[in-house]
């Protein structure tokens, strides 16, 4: 699976989260959108959530990630901060697999 | 629920976890068990996954397994553990080890990974079996009995973060049963202890599963967190 594709998953994964939320609670869906820590309305439990949709589509395409870091809860190192570094994340994930 | 539950029993070579096994299979669940050693159950509704509990890519690829077969876990009993009576003094670092990955770490990784699965069930149950050596405090039994108080502080916060799922996480502490794991233990303190409990008998394995029964009924939706023990202690 390419990047593109990657964000693709975790762009929909966001919009499912959003179904759940009230509409002034719902997250940004864009390719360089915050996820977790400033920007973001989202809990360290609606980021489990979150992580949990993702690693389900991605397991639904073939591939057994598992989303778990211990810089989950960095402000500055977590590599759930924002799209770009989870999509990144996910594709190192992926390469070491392989 | 209009299909057989899915549950998950770790430990389910014997004692307890096999008594649990079988236990679910008569009410016509559909059981997957693991355990260190081969099992003895031959049911067709039963699955045996041989694996150590703290190995995590058995585990992940039992979980693997789990999801394409069956889609979804309804229920996790982490039931396995393991225990060494010693003094602080004479445990060796590899037996505390092994006693807190085991009764523990093992714990912790099959949540970890069931939480994916039993979030599809709907209405998921998690139960930890943890131990009256927790409250007794008895010497002789500490790293055993800290693993067990670890699992009773796990389960008391799983409950917490899995709640938003739909998911409840409890656990039993049973008082001494005849298993494996109690024939260690020298007869005249095991009947001491027994002496001690608000009902002074031996538990058998239905105690046990009367208690996780009350814990898996749709009904107890809204008893998550807690921690029962047997016997009268707690």
């Amino acid at each position: 699976m390419e990047v593109p594709q990657i964000r693709e998953v975790v762009l929909q994964a966001i919009e499912r989260i959003n179904l759940a939320r009230r509409p002034k609670d719902r997250l940004e869906v864009s390719a360089n959108a915050p996820i977790f820590g400033p920007g973001s309305g989202l809990d360290s439990l609606g980021l489990v959530a979150l992580l949990i949709e993702v690693e389900e589509a991605l397991q639904d395409a073939g591939h057994d990630v598992t989303l778990s870091d211990a810089r989950a809860m960095s402000q500055t190192q977590s590599p759930f901060r924002d799209v770009p570094s989870l999509v990144a994340f996910i594709a190192s994930l992926m390469a070491e697999a392989r | 629920m209009n299909r057989p539950r899915h549950i998950l029993v770790t430990g389910a070579t014997q004692g307890i976890g096999l008594a649990l096994a079988k236990h679910y299979l008569q009410q016509g669940d559909v059981v997957v068990g693991c355990g260190r050693g081969e099992s003895t159950l031959d049911h067709p509704h039963y699955t045996h996954a041989c694996l150590d509990v703290t190995d995590e890519p058995a585990v992940r690829r039992l979980f693997k397994e789990i999801r394409s077969r069956l889609g979804c876990l309804d229920a996790l009993i982490n039931n396995a553990g393991i225990a060494s009576m010693n003094p602080i003094a004479l445990t060796p670092f590899e037996t505390a080890q092994r006693i807190m990955g085991t009764n523990f770490l093992g714990t912790f990784l099959f949540t970890h990974a069931a939480i994916r699965l039993l979030r599809t069930s709907g209405s998921g149950r998690i139960v930890n079996v943890t131990s009256i050596a927790v409250p007794l405090r008895l010497e002789g039994e500490a790293i055993y009995a800290a693993s067990k108080s670890a699992t009773a502080t796990f389960t008391r916060i799983t409950a917490r973060e899995v709640g938003q799922f739909g998911i409840t996480c409890n656990a039993v502490g049973p008082s001494p049963v005849r298993t494996r794991l109690t024939e260690s233990v020298p007869e005249d303190k095991i009947e001491a202890l027994i002496a001690r409990q608000a009902v002074p008998r031996w538990a058998n394995p239905a105690d046990v599963a009367n208690v996780v029964d009350f814990f898996l009924k749709p009904e107890s939706g809204m008893v998550t967190g807690q921690v029962v023990y047997l016997g009268g202690y707690g």
